[in-house]
């Protein structure tokens, strides 16, 4: 399930970032990458407000479904564990 | 140890870098709420109440990573790697720990010294949560100096950790792959940090940006509150203080003095002539503009410092993207309408090159407060009963963005893949203190200006309007500058306008654009610009040309400070001339227009040059035609 078709609030694990390694290389630094937690904050007019970390983001559409998140159910509380 | 030291601050982009840099040097450097507000390194001497050692700080712009994404990460990596200091104080910002830790542990495997200051700790303890520096120290294998840069605290232990590091010998490390670095940092993170919030619940900012991002409510919010900053800061209290300095003072107290000290004391005409024209005339007529830039700065800074800029980015985001831009192409255009350079300098964060251009291109548009003269002297003296001057610049700014966009877009072709991301930095209370620096230094900025740039050409046109081949003359039509000015009057036939005293004012323009108000005010004899505004001005104009001949001096290439700024940011000279080019056509084109049209409309005949006018019209439109033609992409 992509970033871009989640409902306010869902809160689900990053399993894949989709797009040239450019947009992942930058994603990563923000601290947005496979295995992270991540939280939608809310829809505004098309933009995607999310939480990362400690970190609000705004991001757009299109890149909002280049993010893919797990499964409701999946949610994993601790910040360090990584599946692999 | 050595006495000369060089510290550099990095860090993550708003982690506070440069609110500490103005601490410890004394400077006054720009700060703002949100992600790369510093995009050039500034350089300065610590202060001597935290060492005695000469210490120099080197702010840099901030960056998540040693693998760079935007130009001004790409710089602070250079300069990282570079190595040109002797000691790293990274600023970690303790709002946003474990990003922060990221950077650092990158930069302790580069082979220099590194001291970390926990900056806003103070965010951490209102989350109530904890961290354990000492382990986290030992961990790392830094020493870690909690800090509140806004406040000053933690700084003397900070530098006195930074002097004592810079002695140690350090060995470059291999590096970590990145995914090996994140999961150390996670397990860092959760072995010295007690989390009292999870960061993923809604929060007070969150719900004020259900507001300020909200499509219809943002979209009204946002107007209103640029319309307040500018109607406050031009209108309001800044334009009453700005109307008394310039009708009481230099209108009638100033000319007062000099017509006593010619009269009764002896003094010689042509000093009294000099002292009205150039000195009360030139300068004056601009000095009266002090009060409504330092509240306009004093504004825009304190929305630069809440937190709401990136707000707006995101809000106008699919907007700019249907013109060729970035949301983040507000911010340059909102910091450009106090200055045209800080403007320019701000289009750096913007990822994608050809946004980044377009924006640098178009940023000029915007009306900065340079400008404010040139339309409050436009306004007063053909427009006196109407408020509709002032804001239909701003209008007309926003009409010439949107069609120079839309241009742009055709002739770039290939801006449509970008994405757009940008962090939200938590609202903040805006500092006054910040904001009451950063007007000061802005009225100083503009009295320096005054007395050197401006005074120097006032004094220059008038120099060159007094005298001819044979001396000094009293009519200024046999003079050096008609002589000179007169060979472009050609250039103002299609505007409908003509006076070699025009093209002096449009050509002392480019050098500081206050310099149009001056000139004419020195070369129409008028004393100071409410002279101005009676009479002498209307031998030149019609309302219509004159509201074309400030549509000429504002969307020209605006000045010479902001053209060098624009050769900064886009490096290649083809581009620079493509971009002057650009701006001297949209103003001479705006102008052209509104000159021959308005005529037609108004005074229902067209002007006598109507059919030169035509012809460089249609010159443009095929110009415009074969630069935007269809063409196959990456042709």
């Amino acid at each position: 399930m992509f970033l871009s078709t989640c409902h306010n609030g869902y809160i689900g694990t990053i399993t894949k970032i989709h797009g040239d390694d450019k947009v992942k290389r930058f994603l990563f630094s923000l601290g947005c990458a496979e295995g992270d937690e991540v939280a939608l904050i809310s829809v505004l007019g098309g933009n995607y407000i999310v939480g990362i970390k400690d970190s609000r983001f705004a991001l757009d559409k299109s890149l909002a479904g280049k993010i893919e998140l797990s499964q409701p159910g999946f949610r994993r509380r601790h910040r360090g564990m990584r599946g692999r | 140890m050595n006495n000369n030291l060089r510290i550099a601050l990095t860090g993550n982009p708003n982690s506070g870098k440069t609110t500490l840099f103005n601490k410890l040097t004394g400077s006054s450097e720009q700060v703002g709420n949100w992600a790369g507000v510093t995009v050039a390194p500034v350089i300065a001497r610590m202060k001597k109440r935290y060492t005695d050692l000469n210490i120099d700080v080197l702010d840099l712009p901030g960056t998540y990573s040693i693998s760079p994404y935007t130009p001004e990460e790409a710089f602070a990596r250079k300069a990282i790697i570079d190595q040109t200091y002797d000691v790293i104080i990274n600023v970690a910002d303790g709002a946003n720990l474990s990003r922060s830790l990221f950077f650092a542990s990158q930069l302790l495997e580069i082979g220099k010294p590194v001291v970390i200051g926990l900056n806003k700790a103070d965010v951490l303890a209102q989350r109530g949560d904890e961290v354990d520096l000492d382990l986290l120290s030992r961990r790392l294998g830094v020493t870690i100096i909690p800090i509140q840069a806004s406040k000053g605290l933690g700084l003397n232990d900070l530098v006195q950790a930074a002097i004592a590091a810079s002695a140690q010998v350090t060995e470059a490390k291999e590096a970590l792959s990145d995914e090996d670095r994140r999961s150390m940092i996670d397990q860092l993170i959760d072995q010295v940090m007690i989390r009292q919030h999870d960061p993923l619940t809604q929060t007070f900012s969150d719900r004020l940006d259900r507001i300020f991002i909200h499509p219809i409510i943002g979209l009204i919010s946002f107007f209103f509150i640029m319309w307040g900053v500018y109607a406050f800061a031009i209108e309001g209290l800044g334009g009453w203080l700005s109307d008394w300095i310039n009708e009481t003072l230099f209108g009638e107290m100033a000319p007062a003095v000099v017509d006593r000290l010619v009269e009764n004391y002896g003094l010689s005409p042509i000093l009294g002539n000099f002292l009205d024209q150039a000195l009360i005339g030139g300068v004056g007529a601009v000095l009266g503009f002090i009060p409504i830039i330092m509240l306009l700065f004093f504004l825009l800074s304190l929305l630069e410092d809440s937190g709401y800029m990136s707000r707006v980015a995101v809000l106008l985001d699919k907007y700019f993207k249907r013109i060729g831009l970035s949301g983040k192409s507000i911010i340059p255009m909102i910091v450009g309408s106090g200055c045209a350079v800080p403007g320019v300098m701000a289009t750096r964060t913007i990822e994608n090159v050809d946004q980044r251009r377009m924006t640098a291109m178009l940023t000029p548009f915007v009306p900065c407060s340079a400008k404010l003269p040139v339309i409050a002297l436009v306004s007063v003296a053909f427009f006196p009963q109407s408020s509709w001057v002032g804001p239909s610049t701003y209008v007309l700014a926003i009409v010439t963005i949107i069609l120079g966009g839309l241009f742009l877009k055709k002739v770039f072709r290939n801006v449509d893949e970008s994405h757009f991301i940008i962090e939200l930095p938590e609202y903040r209370f805006p500092s006054l203190l910040q904001a009451l620096e950063r007007m000061w230094d802005q009225a100083k900025a503009f009295a320096y200006k005054a007395g050197t740039i401006i005074f120097v050409m006032s004094v220059l046109i008038w120099i060159l309007q007094a005298f001819n081949f044979s001396g000094y003359t009293q009519d200024a039509t046999s003079s050096f500058l008609a002589f000179i000015s007169g060979r472009l009057n050609w250039l103002l036939i299609p505007l409908g306008m003509a006076g070699w005293q025009l093209i002096t004012a449009v050509l002392t323009g480019f050098v500081a654009k206050e310099n149009v108000v001056s000139t004419l005010a020195v070369l129409l004899a008028a004393g100071n610009s409410e002279a101005l505004s009676t009479g002498v001005l209307s031998n030149y104009f019609n309302p219509i040309t004159a509201y074309s001949f400030l549509l000429l001096n504002l969307f020209t290439p605006p000045c010479v400070a902001a053209i060098a700024a624009l050769k900064n940011e886009l490096k290649e000279p083809k581009w620079i001339w493509r971009t002057l080019l650009f701006q001297v056509s949209v103003g001479y084109l705006l102008a052209m227009t509104v000159s021959q049209i308005g005529s037609l409309i108004v005074y229902g005949e067209p002007l006598p040059s109507w059919w030169i006018a035509a012809i460089v019209g249609i010159i443009y439109v095929v110009i415009i035609l074969y630069l935007t033609r269809r063409r196959p992409k990456n042709a």
